[in-house]
């Protein structure tokens, strides 16, 4: 039945050469998993336009009702939270699959002759993807998308010269706003997917006119090659599968609730980037007065002119890693730097040193106790009460938490803070928690 | 003719070549068996995520619309009460009215102010003692019955309740 249904579109509209064209591209050196990495990152992209299309059935972009559409999806509609999951798993997942796809053509040497286009069109994909992470962040329009967003338009004010004209072009004026909102909104469903699938097939365009690089041992690649299909297609697949897999079980799994609305006269809220920004985030507190525009937008700049010009900067043929000290250097690098840095920030913001019991059972008092119902730890919880993320810098003294847990009102008069019924160990355990909660600055 | 599957008669050149025969299958089954899933693993939940406002009813509650020794004797009044109506994401104020008659044995008769025939406004004319709607002629006595004109059916009843001398309803 459906052989006789392609025959009959075969004689109408000739398919067959285009299906050999698509399936039977020649791979040289055979069908490998290290090559799966553009097939998964495409899959993540298309998942994310459809899961997108269909958010956008119930979000309105403005910040009267952003956060209700948000809501709304997230509590009300049928598997609502299961397509908001997906959709923000998602992001984190294609930048993830992007990161390990310029890896493995990096580390490979796969840029070099004939192949610096599409290296050079990649990096420009890559570039268009961090900009849906960012004008996407800000949809929500949660505390937490107000503030990094605000945070992230004003590192773009640090560039000299173009930063003054480009800040109110980003806002659509004066303040982050009605104007913002809508503007990223347009930006990042309508024009970005655009430009993204004219780059896709640009990129695709290109590995089809100069070939896959194939393995750098000639020998290797000699030895023959096969078909795109079916077992380069297969392994393709079996990846695609897994990634959905860890996706629908991070979307069921772990929630991500909303912060509260953006509430723009909070100058109290810490904003925390995505894990994916963490380590730039660290760097960003490194650097202070003068130094600041070097971090905000100089190592940016360096960072994506050389990666877009790496062909022309490594031009030397050898594709072999080994024969490669000084790519693979700078590889490494800034791969320690990214994962130390990524590291320092995690640690900063999440972990309690492991060696003291005491700390981690006063962190599980804080949920026990519901803290969270009035106090804000590092974007966690509601702004009715003071924010704890770094209570200590404020109040590094024991004695005083102690009294304050005994009779808040003795040492905070008018406060409406509880009395908890907290035995003499759950209080000490609690305080030492609460004395870890410090800027380290 | 060729026929789709017959395209593994690529000739092998060299070590590797291009899978053929039971192994070939096996590939095509694995990515067919991926696609099916992830298709469908998004496909019910997409579907489901779509229709759900059609399928999620409205939660109705009972709202005080007046006191009944208010209401005339026989005689339909239009009552108008404000009531907050979830709208998807938003909640508004709308100002409801309803035609409420006072039967002779102190029970109240309440009407949905829509004619059930397309939708318009319908009015009450106390000289004929008749509803009439304006748009299409449907006419009805104070009990709802059809008396002339398209209507497909009596004036459509909503249901009522008397709490201490309270009209409820609920709509």
């Amino acid at each position: 039945m459906a052989s006789k249904l392609y025959a009959w579109f075969d004689s109408r509209l000739r398919l067959k050469p285009i299906e050999k064209t698509i399936l039977d591209e020649p791979i040289p050196g055979g069908a490998s998993w290290n090559y799966v990495f553009g097939s998964a990152t495409l899959f993540i992209f298309v998942l994310q336009a459809i899961t997108g299309m269909f958010l956008a059935v119930y979000y309105v972009p403005s910040p009267d009702h952003a956060y209700d559409t948000v809501q709304f999806i997230q509590h009300e509609v049928w598997f609502g939270w299961f397509v908001r999951g997906l959709h923000h798993w998602g992001a984190s997942a294609v930048m993830l699959a992007i990161g390990l796809h310029m890896l493995q053509v990096f580390f490979d040497g796969a840029y070099k002759p004939p192949r610096e286009l599409m290296w050079m069109v990649g990096v420009v994909l890559f570039l268009i993807m961090m900009s849906f992470g960012f004008t996407g962040y800000l949809l929500p329009w949660d505390q937490n998308a107000y503030w990094a967003t605000q945070v992230g338009i004003n590192m773009a004010g640090t560039v000299p010269i173009i930063g003054d004209f480009v800040v109110p072009i980003l806002r659509g004026g004066e303040m982050l706003g009605a104007l913002t909102i809508s503007r990223f909104f347009a930006i990042h469903v309508l024009i970005l997917p655009s430009i993204l699938i004219f780059g896709i097939m640009l990129h695709i365009f290109i590995l089809r006119r100069v070939g896959p690089a194939g393995p750098w041992d000639e020998k290797r690649a000699k030895e023959g090659s096969e078909t795109f299909y079916p077992r380069q297609v297969y392994m393709d697949a079996v990846v695609m599968l897994g990634i959905f897999i860890a996706l629908v079980v991070l979307a069921v799994t772990v929630e991500f609730p909303l912060a509260d609305k953006a509430d723009p006269t909070d100058n109290t809220f810490m904003p925390v980037p995505e894990w994916y920004f963490l380590f730039y985030y660290q760097l960003l507190k490194y650097a202070h007065g003068p130094f600041e525009p070097l971090v905000t937008w100089v190592l940016p700049a360096i960072f994506f002119v050389g990666l877009f010009l790496l062909p022309f900067l490594d031009r030397h043929p050898e594709r072999r890693i080994s024969r490669r000290p000084v790519t693979l250097g700078a590889g490494f690098v800034f791969l320690i730097g990214m994962f130390a840095l990524l590291g320092i920030s995690l640690n900063d913001l999440y972990a309690v040193p492991k060696t003291n019991p005491s700390i981690i059972r006063g962190q599980e008092l804080i949920a026990k106790y519901a803290c969270k119902t009035c106090h804000r730890i590092h974007g966690e919880g509601a702004a009715i009460a003071p924010d704890l993320s770094f209570v200590a810098d404020r109040r590094p003294e024991r004695e005083w938490h102690l009294k304050h847990f005994r009779d808040p009102q003795s040492v905070s008069p008018g406060s409406f803070m509880p009395k908890f019924p907290l035995t003499e160990r759950e209080l000490n355990d609690l305080i030492n928690y609460l004395l870890t909660l410090k800027s380290g600055a | 003719m060729e026929t789709p599957n017959q395209s593994d008669q690529h000739e092998p050149s060299g070590g590797f070549s291009t899978p053929v025969g039971s192994r070939r299958s096996f590939f095509q089954w694995v990515t067919g068996g991926v696609a099916c899933i992830i298709g469908l693993g998004l496909a019910v939940p997409l579907a489901a995520y779509f229709i759900s406002p059609a399928l999620t009813r409205r939660k109705k509650s009972w709202v005080s619309v007046g006191k009944v020794k208010d209401l005339p004797m026989g005689t339909p009044k239009s009552l108008d009460y404000t009531m907050r109506i979830k709208d998807g994401w938003m909640e508004t104020k709308a100002i409801k009215a309803v035609w409420a008659v006072r039967q002779p044995d102190n029970q109240v008769t309440v009407f949905s102010p829509i004619c059930p025939h397309l939708g318009c406004s319908f009015r009450w004319n106390q000289q004929d003692r008749q509803f009439q709607c304006p748009c299409h002629g449907s006419v009805y006595d104070p009990k709802g019955n059809v008396l002339d004109g398209p209507a497909p059916r009596p004036l459509d009843q909503l249901p009522s309740k008397i709490e201490d001398g309270e009209l409820k309803v609920m709509y």
